[in-house]
């Protein structure tokens, strides 16, 4: 019997449906420390007093931890990437994000451990806020980070990540028309129904034993060893049973905290978000402002495009520089545009950091560019489905950044779609294939962007 | 009032792998002297179902019953290297792993069974759990019998590791963005198509009707598959027409810390959801598949607008489409600015009105 | 306080104000009801209180003293699954699990005091509950099969009436 294309039942089935599978909050580890973080109230400031005596003169508390507990405090977790560090595990001097980090107690109940955080004297000096991702580049917008507002680190230290290909000019110029749009996708929240949660234990070997939620167990792991200065067998990840994720849980944003707290007060703890802590603390999938603009010929081809995206960061830059850099290659969408100039920046705003959420980078630019070609369709008069499926990639087309395709399949796609909705395409369409481009589907200005499919 | 119809669709990519790669994926095999097979991947299953599938691969791979394979990616003592579980990445990458540990596996088995048998390794093949003699299934032995044999008259651990690592593409020009190599592991395509319905007095759009074209290379599992269009349509509705951390935004005000002032989808947002899949292999894939797990909530969001625009005359290209901003699009009725060749949507939301800085849309 | 729960009757030491949700999971040791919201919200901790769903989370103990509390470790065992259980299996309704629970007591109730075949119905009662992995549809295509009276092969997992498999292109 085949397995491989096979309906073959949950391997974890019957546990979800008689209760039995094990998530991370449902380990019952005796003697545990609750675990609360006293979080910033403030958008944006400088952190004047931070006095956590109070907390830990309580009795009951066991453990308090801020950045001064930290081996290594900033550590950035794509710097395998080449990405650098710049957010603080614990806020140290100031806060930028309304929800941030500041210190972590580990008490004897969740009622103390709250009592505790409130007991932390925190004062605040107040500092311009930034929103607005479009003023981020004023000459009078408030500077929030130490990098200035938008990262600068791409490779050869560039502002900005870069797409050119061909020549840009020459295709606005040909152009009979030129459609012009702006695209601006929401920040929306993961809302997995179990909530960021971690369990450490401090094992009479020196070892800790982390029960953790993360999507990421190698990852996450790597993440409290370089933040705790550790091998990595000081560590033992155990989970890989997630109660839902879509991206939130690859953060990390539990485990060292706990970890900082079990070798410190010598005990188990344990840190279960409250819904609220989700909803207004978790990082969220970014917003993006997006502007398009493309360079097209009367009869629907699509010349050049012209674009720029501000993605929307949040407080820091996590994993940013890589959401845009995916974005960017991909901000062709599924058709073949031979000339293209296209500026992306990552832009600092005093907002929760935002992260990877299920389709990192390329959700925001399918939203742009679809409904681009769908703005571009009714403005040339142009059938949508023809529009797109003569743009479409093709076997021997290349990307904006210089991948040829192999075998996309764009074409097909369209195609079933307009069937099941019963869409009549002209037979010169029904009878298009993802096929290298030929006659009236290699017009001139295509010529130049064909590469070769065995290349790769 | 009248409520409004309209219909809109969006043809969408999306890449496996992580972007650039340099992602590693790892994999162990052992075989317990009765033949069962325990499989070590250190990949979280999110719900999408990696262990089922990894599972699936093992078995088909290998040649043995489904329900002979024990997976355990529990801890990251026993099980090695998985970066995670994100770029749509499980399937293909992690699943390569265990495809490729289970083959090195295999070829241990047929190299005690080709003893005990006598025939040449080159000979033989695995079904259902049997070793049996291409062309003589007569001439057979229990996969069960050959691991019995190599530990008690052999004295090996049948074992096998794999590795999948996709090197890493280098941007070898920051200026144009060229890449070295694909960055991705294999690209996926869809094509979705929206029906609804617009209510011009209150704004509120109802999707009514989903239609997905899905090229995901190889289901492994089809149901999995179908599992993760479902939960992607539902997200990707929920991203077009219903959630927002800021509802304000750029303001950071008014955010909903509870269901209810969130609006995460529910039930009765369900719309009427029909799928088709083509399977299209990828080249290098386990089996020809390539990924799904987040492409399946990317082209509701451009759908739903198009067709928003069709119902009404109204393009908001600002997610969600809120009743709000529906209700100030009708009663803005706004055309595109015309200049010579140019048609300029959306002026007052560019950076070049809002911004006053060295960064413009020219 | 005392409580039956699945049938066994339990001393309750906790404090009266104490969530039934905690309760279950902290003192009792009954794990499968879920906190995952503690707002009433999302439906993963609801659980049977004389027959009828309740968000334990909200539910101090003191106010249930003396009720039968059903889980879904009550309804059905890996060896002995209960209809809906062997529903959610064959339908596969669940992906990660964590709302299962508290969907299958709500499904449960439905089925008992309701149990139409009737997808809006279905949708309905349970338009409380909130699922972030299937989009539902599998969940009401479970319940709908229960209501209908199908029998279910857990061995293999239903093929979706709104999917089709066109085959390769190639």
């Amino acid at each position: 019997m085949k397995a491989v294309g096979a309906r073959l039942p949950r391997y974890d089935g019957i546990g979800h449906v008689t209760g039995r599978t094990v998530y991370v909050d449902d380990v019952r580890i005796p003697g545990s420390l609750w675990v609360k973080a006293l979080r910033s109230p403030s958008h944006n400031a400088k952190i004047v007093k931070l006095d956590t005596g109070p907390a830990e003169a309580m009795k009951g508390v066991h453990a308090v931890v801020t950045h001064k507990d930290v081996p290594l405090n900033v550590y950035g977790h794509l710097s395998a990437l080449g990405i650098p560090g710049d957010e603080p595990l614990l806020a140290e001097g100031d806060v930028r994000y309304q929800g941030q980090p500041i210190a972590v107690v580990a008490a004897e109940s969740e009622e103390l451990a709250s009592a505790a955080v409130e007991a932390i004297v925190l004062e605040l000096d107040e500092q311009p806020a930034l929103f607005d991702v479009r003023k981020a580049f004023d000459a009078d917008a408030p500077q929030i980070h130490q990098w200035g507002n938008w990262y600068p680190h791409f490779e050869a230290e560039m502002d900005r990540r870069q797409i050119r290909k061909g020549d840009i000019d020459a295709a606005f110029d040909q152009a009979d028309v030129i459609v012009q749009g702006v695209y601006r996708p929401a920040a929306i929240e993961h809302v997995p129904l179990e909530t960021q949660v971690c369990q450490v234990v401090p094992e009479p070997s020196g070892r800790l034993t982390i029960y953790s939620c993360t999507q990421a167990l190698y990852f996450s792991m790597g993440v409290v060893s370089a933040h705790l200065q550790q091998p990595l067998n000081r560590f033992k990840f155990v989970g890989g049973t997630v109660g839902g994720g879509f991206g939130g849980k690859v953060d990390t944003a539990t485990e060292t905290m706990c970890s900082l707290l079990a070798l410190k007060s010598g005990k188990p703890v344990r840190w279960r978000w409250t819904r609220e802590e989700e909803f207004l603390c978790s990082s969220t999938r970014a917003p993006w402002h997006m502007e398009i603009a493309d360079a097209l010929t009367k009869d629907g081809w699509i010349l050049g495009r012209k674009m720029l995206t501000l993605h929307d960061s949040g407080a820091y830059a996590r994993f940013s520089p890589y959401g845009l850099t995916k974005h960017s290659f991909h901000h062709t969408g599924a058709y073949t545009i031979p000339n293209l100039h296209f500026d992306g920046y990552v832009v600092f705003t005093n907002r929760v950091p935002t992260t990877a959420m299920r389709g990192f980078g390329v959700t925001s630019v399918s939203f742009a560019t679809e409904t681009h070609m769908s703005r571009v369709a009714h403005v040339l008069g142009i059938d949508p489905f023809e529009l797109r499926l003569k743009n479409a990639n093709r076997i021997g087309d290349t990307s904006p950044n210089g991948v040829t395709y192999t075998d996309p399949s764009t074409v097909p796609t369209i195609q079933a779609i307009a069937e099941s909705l019963g869409h009549e395409l002209p037979g010169e369409y029904r009878a298009m294939t993802p096929g290298k481009r030929e006659g009236d589907l290699l017009p001139e200005h295509l010529v130049g962007q064909l590469g070769n499919p065995e290349a790769h | 009032m009248a409520i409004h119809k309209g219909l809109g669709f969006s043809a969408i990519e999306y890449p496996t792998g992580m972007n650039q790669n340099g992602d590693p994926s790892q994999a162990w095999i052992k075989i317990k002297p009765d033949g069962r097979v325990d499989v070590f991947a250190g990949t979280s299953d999110i719900g999408n179902g990696s262990k089922t599938i990894q599972s699936q691969i093992v078995a088909e791979t290998l040649g043995v019953p489904y329900d002979w394979v024990t997976y355990d990616n529990s801890n990251t003592d026993s099980s090695p290297v998985c970066t995670g579980t994100f770029a749509s990445r499980a399937t293909f990458v992690a699943g390569m792993a265990v495809k490729k540990a289970a083959e090195k596996v295999r070829e241990r088995v047929l190299e005690i069974a080709s003893k005990e048998l006598e025939i040449d390794p080159a000979d033989l093949d695995i079904v259902d759990g049997e070793v049996i003699a291409k062309g003589s299934p007569q001439k057979k032995i229990n996969v069960a019998d050959v691991a019995a044999a190599a530990t008690w008259t052999y004295g090996e651990l049948l074992t096998g590791t794999g590795a999948q690592l996709k090197e890493y593409a280098a941007i070898v020009d920051p200026e144009s963005g060229r890449v070295d190599l694909p960055p991705h592991s294999a690209i996926s395509y869809a094509a979705c198509a929206a029906e609804v319905e617009v209510d011009d007095e209150t704004g509120e759009v109802t999707v009514t009707r989903l239609v997905s074209c899905y090229d995901v290379g190889r289901a492994i599992n089809p149901t999995l598959v179908e599992g993760q269009i479902e939960g992607g349509a539902i997200q990707g509705l929920g991203l077009g027409v219903l959630e927002n951390c800021y509802p304000y935004y750029p303001s950071v005000e008014h955010r909903g810390g509870q269901f209810g002032a969130y609006l995460a989808p529910g039930m009765e947002d369900l719309p009427q959801l029909e799928t088709l899949i083509i399977e299209n292999p990828s080249s290098d894939g386990p089996y020809g598949a390539k990924g799904i797990g987040e492409m399946a909530n990317n082209p509701q969001p451009p759908a739903i607008a198009s067709a928003v625009y069709d119902a009404v005359g109204v393009w908001v290209t600002e997610l969600p489409i809120t009743p709000e901003r529906i209700l100030r699009a009708l009663e803005a009725k706004a055309e595109p600015r015309r200049e010579g060749k140019l048609v300029a949507f959306d002026d007052e939301l560019s950076i070049n009105a809002v911004g006053s800085g060295s960064v413009r849309f020219e | 306080m005392k409580l039956t729960v699945n049938g066994i009757e339990r001393e309750v030491e906790s404090a009266p104000l104490t969530p039934l949700l905690f309760v279950l999971r902290d003192e009792l040791e009954v794990e499968s009801p879920k906190a995952g919201c503690q707002q009433g919200g999302c439906g993963a901790c609801t659980v049977l209180v004389d027959g009828e769903p309740r968000r334990s989370c909200l539910t101090p103990v003191a106010a249930v003293d003396g009720a039968q509390i059903t889980t879904v470790e009550g309804l059905g065992s890996p060896e002995n699954l209960a209809p809906l259980q062997q529903a959610f299996t064959h339908h596969y309704a669940a992906q990660c699990g964590f709302c299962t629970a508290g969907m299958i007591m709500a499904a449960q109730a439905y089925l008992d005091n309701w149990g139409a075949e009737d997808r809006e119905m279905i949708q309905t009662a349970l338009a409380g509950h909130v699922c972030r992995c299937t989009g539902y549809v599998k969940i009401v295509d479970a319940i709908a099969a229960v209501a209908r009276g199908d029998s279910f092969d857990i061995t293999i997992t239903a093929e979706s009436h709104d999917t089709t498999n066109v085959g390769g292109t190639q």
